[in-house]
């Protein structure tokens, strides 16, 4: 053993690094793309949802070079509807919104679902990093715990 | 030859966390800067019994790999 870190993930990517991400985590957690909606969508044409909760992914910046005013993706799981899109300040916010469920339940949908983009982003960014520094992959898996290691070796003289 | 392995657990919630093994005094602290280049920011670190043994003369080239990008 040498070093043992524990890290916080900084989450800074352009609007299609995150697009990658949600995707990811869109597919981990059985949502479906509706659609990537270019506009802010007007109110009625939101899923008629009785309650509504706006999460923010800690430590997050899209970087708006690649993204048009307002953009954002439209995710679907039975009555539950989930948009990620850039606030006015930058952040990648994830909003939950769906009938039948209280604003505690949508609050951990959304939390889950912006916790598993943070995961998506990370191995998306470590995995190009390591093959970059031309480390070779020992072993990569999922564990039962849902998280994913990731074990590579590298020689040098 | 030094082998240097790295492995790293990425939690469902984000949270990560970096064993790095093999390398020993600053070269294992160059693969913890860089690693938090990468990912974020360090919450909490350990340097065990192997970060004081002897540095060995692979250092320079990791250095230079892992700054040359």
């Amino acid at each position: 053993m040498s070093t043992v870190l524990i890290l916080t993930p900084v989450i800074i990517g352009s609007w299609p690094a995150i697009t990658a991400a949600v995707a990811g985590a869109a597919a981990a957690l059985g949502f479906v793309t509706k659609q990537a909606v270019e506009g802010m969508v007007s109110q009625n044409q939101r899923v008629e949802a009785k309650q509504e909760v706006e999460v923010e992914l800690q430590q997050s910046e899209v970087v708006a070079t690649q993204m048009k005013a307002g953009q954002e993706i439209v995710l679907s799981k039975g009555n539950v509807e989930i948009r990620v899109r850039r606030d006015e300040r930058g952040r990648c916010v994830v909003c939950a919104a769906g009938k039948g469920l209280t604003k505690v339940e949508l609050k951990q949908i959304a939390e889950q679902f912006a916790q598993r983009v943070t995961q998506c982003f990370v191995y998306d960014k470590v995995m190009r990093e390591l093959k970059a520094k031309n480390f070779n992959m020992v072993n990569e898996e999922v564990m039962a715990d849902q998280s994913i290691r990731i074990h590579v070796r590298r020689f040098v003289e | 030859m030094a082998q240097h392995e790295v492995e790293i657990r990425i939690g469902k919630d984000g949270q990560v966390k970096v064993h790095v093994k093999g390398a020993k005094g600053k070269a294992c602290l160059e693969y913890a800067q860089w690693l938090t280049q990468v990912i974020g920011q360090v919450k909490d670190r350990q340097l065990t019994s192997e970060y004081y043994e002897p540095e060995a003369k692979s250092r320079i080239n990791l250095h230079q790999d892992l700054t040359d990008k």
